[in-house]
């Protein structure tokens, strides 16, 4: 794999072709054909014509991403040097949450990783919610984060200010281990790993990015990484979310996805959207992260929880 | 692709050669058709021919690896000399100037650019990689990548990494003269089975090797300053120490004997100089150490002389290389006195530190990301300690290096191995049977060409004449009195600088009467400060008070201070007392320090000594400095932090001079 690094840099990066097209080619050589990908990138022209049915442009792309191995090789040399993997869709390493989650029009080709990796399959939550969040908005945060400990559950977040770095510190003051998705490629991602170091090499925590390693943070990024969050977990909770924003997306596109998404019920006084997505059917939790009575009835096994927090 | 004669049509026309060699064909064209390639071929050769004239040929950028600064600007000269547009980029270049040649490279305007491996620790390098048009990658000197190398450096290690994950069809080259079959077997194993290795005979026959045996340091240079002159040409003297070069090059100064000192304590201008000086015969020889070496073309390098045997036959068959590239007749003399024996010895035994330092930096990396000099500092270690000690770890697998932005932090590597000590007992044992390799060839008395291409695996059949184990006349030294007569005076006549000005100091470069390592000075000084053996003795008040009426008789200065000691002891205030006597100049004993500091000896590296001492002298009575012109008196002379701190203050008091005057100066390292 070590060796194929440089050639999943450059397949998943292609420009222009999104998600879905890489998958689709990386089914056709992996599954269909059973090649790697290097040996899919040494194919003759008319192969890739006739056999993988690719387009002109496709191939024209292809070619061009070709030649591009070369300059990929040198930044793979550092990013494997520097102790962060690559994870491709095609290994079972990958999370197979968010593979189900995203499937493949859009889960990321390959993960950037550094961490202990076994922890991306294990069963997860994130917890997501705004950047400055309201005091209730951490304390749930808080509460969440322990609740997971005691479940021995995963904690996803993104590493931004309020909510994500509440949710972080929690997890880690609550031994329970985390996930912390980059809105930036992972080589640039310094002055926050050295204090998250220690965990690293305790192997709590993982950090992951699904961008070109050496991209610097910029909101498009941010708002590409939610999708990932929300992908990566089993189940997401919501401290708080504005009527617009990644939040507020990343929850309904959750919703129409019929995924579990649990929202903090607000105080009356509180000025957030959170009523509304409970409105568009997201589960109302309390300020412990337990569902209300009405709920309850539906879910018998949770009452085990409830006791077991208190 | 082109044939043969297409290519030397081309070849005459850029490289201004007729023709290739056979196996220089055979490895281009293979190179041409983008295969791996591994060449073992000897000194001079013309290896570098062998990637230079690809690198023509392709339409893109070549990049080469090269060991060092020194070779890759002799290369770079060349090329430009016939047009080629190569250029450099290393960390003795300005940033600017980096960027620029960068620059350049992407744009596409650049053949070959050489860089060293440590550039792949570079974010901007790495970005910049990106966007170049790369046509193959070489690595020069390649047998840096192996620790049973003669010269092994953890970065070239990484390059096999990248050369893994190039792409295939992307040709490269590897090169070296001085591969053992086992270094050859490691590199093909580390790289995989997709390099093929092309493997030529060692041996150089216009070379005259003689081993010339002595009993004393003083036979070298005698016969030497006696000698050079009557060498054809110009040459390379090899000592083993940085000391060395300076004590060689002083005396042949002394003698009126045209040479200079090159190692890698100097800085890059003058280093530059020196390597040009070296192209244009500027001098009879030039007194290096081996960082003027691997590589370094030449053609007329008339003589090649150790003074000190290298670490092995390996790397002597790498510094002798640089002899007679034109074919003509050279001579390669080794002198051996069987004391030589204990210098590399020291330095393959003492190169590791004790174990106990390997954890305390794993266990102190364990709990924190730390760069080199936080490390340093949280482990009071040496910063070459602390070098060793991380390029240990990297190797094992236990730290790896990481890049913050523009600064390299060290990082431990969870569920990795315990630290192996074996390994470390391995390759000592490993680099002590080397050595014996060269104590072999001294002895030996079979052909010595021979020898040495054994040595490194070359077994084919050649007829060896070229030394004095065959038809080479031996050579003794005889020594006649008026020799040590001239090398007396000229220990009583030259001395050590120190180097200490520094801006906004009214501090001035001084002396010391003596070098540490010469002659007995360093055990009486020992003596006295560690052993209890009293005040300093009367030879070295003499040797200071004649160092003193050499250099300083006409200076009139007007007060004598000395160093205040860190702890009790007063052996430099008695001997600056006596000083003061003899050289009837007033003294005062007024400089003390203000706050405890530890003796600075404890402090393993120059940062934690200048914050020992930072801020920690006063003067009583400051203002009888005013326009005053002082003589700085101290015993041993090592990094120079506290002189130059002292120099700082007593400027700050408007004193109109210091000049530093010690009994001993160390060179590069604490004897202490
Ligand atoms: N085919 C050739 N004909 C004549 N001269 C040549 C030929 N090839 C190379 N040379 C000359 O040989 C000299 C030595 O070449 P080069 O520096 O490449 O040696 P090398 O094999 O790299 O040696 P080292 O191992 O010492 O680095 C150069 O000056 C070069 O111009
Ligand atoms: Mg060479």
């Amino acid at each position: 794999m070590i060796n194929e690094a440089s050639y999943w840099i450059t397949l998943a990066h292609l420009p222009d072709w999104g998600n879905s097209k890489i998958n689709n080619l990386i089914i056709k050589f992996h599954h269909n054909y059973q090649i790697s990908i290097d040996e899919f990138f040494n194919l003759d022209e008319q192969v890739w014509r006739k056999e993988y049915e690719l387009e002109e442009k496709q191939i024209i792309d292809l070619k061009k991403a070709k030649s591009e191995i070369t300059n990929n090789s040198f930044i793979a040399e550092s990013l494997l040097n520097q102790g962060f993997e690559i994870i491709p869709i095609t290994l079972p390493e990958y999370s197979q949450t968010l593979k189900s989650n995203l499937k493949s029009k859009y889960s990321p080709p390959i993960l950037y990783i550094k961490g202990n990796k076994s922890i991306l399959n294990e069963e997860s939550i994130a917890i997501v919610g705004s950047r400055d969040a309201s005091k209730n908005a951490l304390l749930f945060t808080d509460n969440i984060a322990k609740k997971a400990s005691i479940e021995s559950k995963t904690i996803v977040s993104g590493f931004a200010k309020g909510v994500d770095k509440k949710a972080l510190d929690s997890a880690i003051s609550y031994h329970c281990n985390s996930v912390i998705v980059l809105p930036q490629g992972i080589m640039t991602f310094t002055s926050g790993y050295k204090d998250y170091y220690k965990q690293v090499v305790d192997g709590e925590l993982l950090i992951l990015s699904t961008f070109f390693p050496k991209l610097p943070w910029k909101v498009e990024l941010a708002m590409a990484r939610n999708p990932i969050i929300y992908g990566l977990a089993d189940e997401i909770y919501v401290a708080e979310s504005s009527e617009k924003g990644g939040t507020w997306s990343g929850v309904i596109d959750g919703l129409k996805k019929n995924r579990r998404v649990f929202v903090r019920i607000p105080e009356a006084n509180e000025k957030n959207a959170n009523n509304i997505l409970i409105e568009k059917g997201a589960i109302p939790v309390d300020i412990n992260g337990i569902e209300t009575q009405a709920n309850l009835k539906l879910d018998d096994d949770n009452s085990n929880i409830q006791t077991s927090i208190f | 692709m082109m044939n043969r004669i297409e290519a030397e049509d081309r070849l005459l026309k850029t490289f201004k050669i007729p023709n290739f060699y056979d196996e220089q064909w055979i490895t281009i064209s293979k190179i041409l058709n983008g295969e791996k390639v591994l060449l073992i071929e000897k000194t001079g050769f013309g290896k570098s021919l062998c990637f230079q004239f690809p690198a023509t040929v392709f339409d893109g950028l070549t990049i080469v690896f090269s060991p060092l600064i020194s070779l890759m600007r002799d290369q770079v000269k060349k090329l430009n000399s016939l047009g080629i547009n190569a250029k450099c980029i290393n960390s003795e270049q300005t940033i600017e100037e980096n960027n620029q040649i960068i620059n350049e490279a992407i744009n596409g305007n650049l053949k070959i650019l050489y860089i060293a491996p440590e550039r792949q620790e570079n974010s901007e390098w790495l970005e910049s990689t990106l966007k170049m048009k790369i046509a193959m990658v070489v690595v020069d000197e390649a047998h840096c990548i192996s620790v049973w190398g003669h010269d092994f450096r953890p970065s070239f290690k990484r390059i096999i990494n990248l050369v893994k994950l190039l792409p295939k069809g992307l040709p490269i080259l590897a090169t070296t003269a001085t591969a053992t079959k086992r270094v050859e077997n490691d590199i093909i194993e580390q790289i995989g089975d997709n390099i093929i290795s092309i493997r030529g005979n060692l041996m150089r026959d216009n070379f005259k090797l003689f081993v010339i045996k002595v009993s004393s340091e003083d036979e070298k240079m005698m016969w030497l300053g006696r000698h050079i002159n009557s060498f054809p040409g110009n040459g390379v003297i090899y000592t083993g120490t940085r000391v060395n070069t300076e004590v060689y090059a002083n005396w042949f100064e002394y003698l009126g004997i045209s040479s200079t000192s090159y190692n890698a304590g100097l800085d890059s201008e003058s280093r530059v100089e020196i390597e040009n000086g070296l192209m244009n015969n500027r001098w009879k020889c030039i007194i290096s150490t081996n960082a003027l070496g691997m590589g370094i073309d030449k053609p007329d390098i008339r003589f090649v002389i150790h003074t000190q045997i290298p670490q092995s036959l390996i790397h002597y068959y790498q510094e002798i290389g640089r002899a007679g590239r034109d074919g003509e007749t050279s001579y390669v003399i080794l002198f051996y006195n069987p004391k030589d024996k204990s210098l590399p010895q020291a330095f393959i035994e003492g190169a590791r530190p004790s174990i106990n330092k390997y954890e305390k930096v794993i266990s102190t990396i364990k709990k924190e990301l730390l760069g080199e000099r936080e490390l340093m500092k949280a482990t009071n270690l040496k910063l070459n300690q602390v070098r060793v000690i991380k390029s240990d770890l990297i190797e094992q697998g236990i730290i790896r290096e990481v890049l913050l932005g523009r600064s390299k932090k060290y990082e431990f590597i969870p569920k990795s191995k315990k630290l192996d000590n074996d390994a470390f007992e391995k390759l000592k044992e490993s680099k002590l049977k080397d050595l014996q390799s060269m104590i072999d060839y001294v002895e030996a008395e079979s052909p010595r060409m021979k020898f040495i291409c054994d040595y490194l695996g070359d077994n084919s059949k050649q007829e060896y004449i070229n030394c004095d184990n065959t038809s080479e006349k031996k050579i003794n030294v005889k020594i006649k009195p008026e020799w040590e007569e001239k090398l007396k005076d000229f220990r009583e006549d030259k001395f050590p600088i120190l180097e200490v000005e520094s801006k906004g100091s009214k501090i001035v470069n001084g002396i010391a009467s003596s070098f540490y390592g010469v002659s007995d000075v360093g055990k009486l000084i020992y003596s006295s400060k560690y052993e209890n053996g009293g005040d300093y003795p009367e030879t070295l008040l003499n040797l200071f008070v004649k160092a003193y009426s050499k250099n300083y008789k006409y200076e009139n200065f007007d007060v004598i201070i000395h160093i205040p000691p860190s702890i009790s002891g007063n052996l430099v205030r008695h001997f600056a007392s006596k000083v003061s006597k003899k050289l009837k100049i007033p003294i005062s004993h007024d400089l003390i320090k203000i706050r405890e500091t530890r003796q600075q000896k404890e402090f393993e590296n120059n940062y934690l000594k200048a914050e020992n001492i930072s801020d920690a002298f006063e003067f009583k009575n400051p203002t009888r400095l005013k326009n005053k012109n002082i003589l700085l008196i101290d015993d041993v002379f090592d990094s120079g932090v506290t002189i130059k701190e002292v120099g700082k203050y007593l400027s700050k008091l408007g004193v109109s001079k210091i000049t530093p005057l010690v009994i001993a100066k160390t060179v590069g390292g604490d004897v202490l």
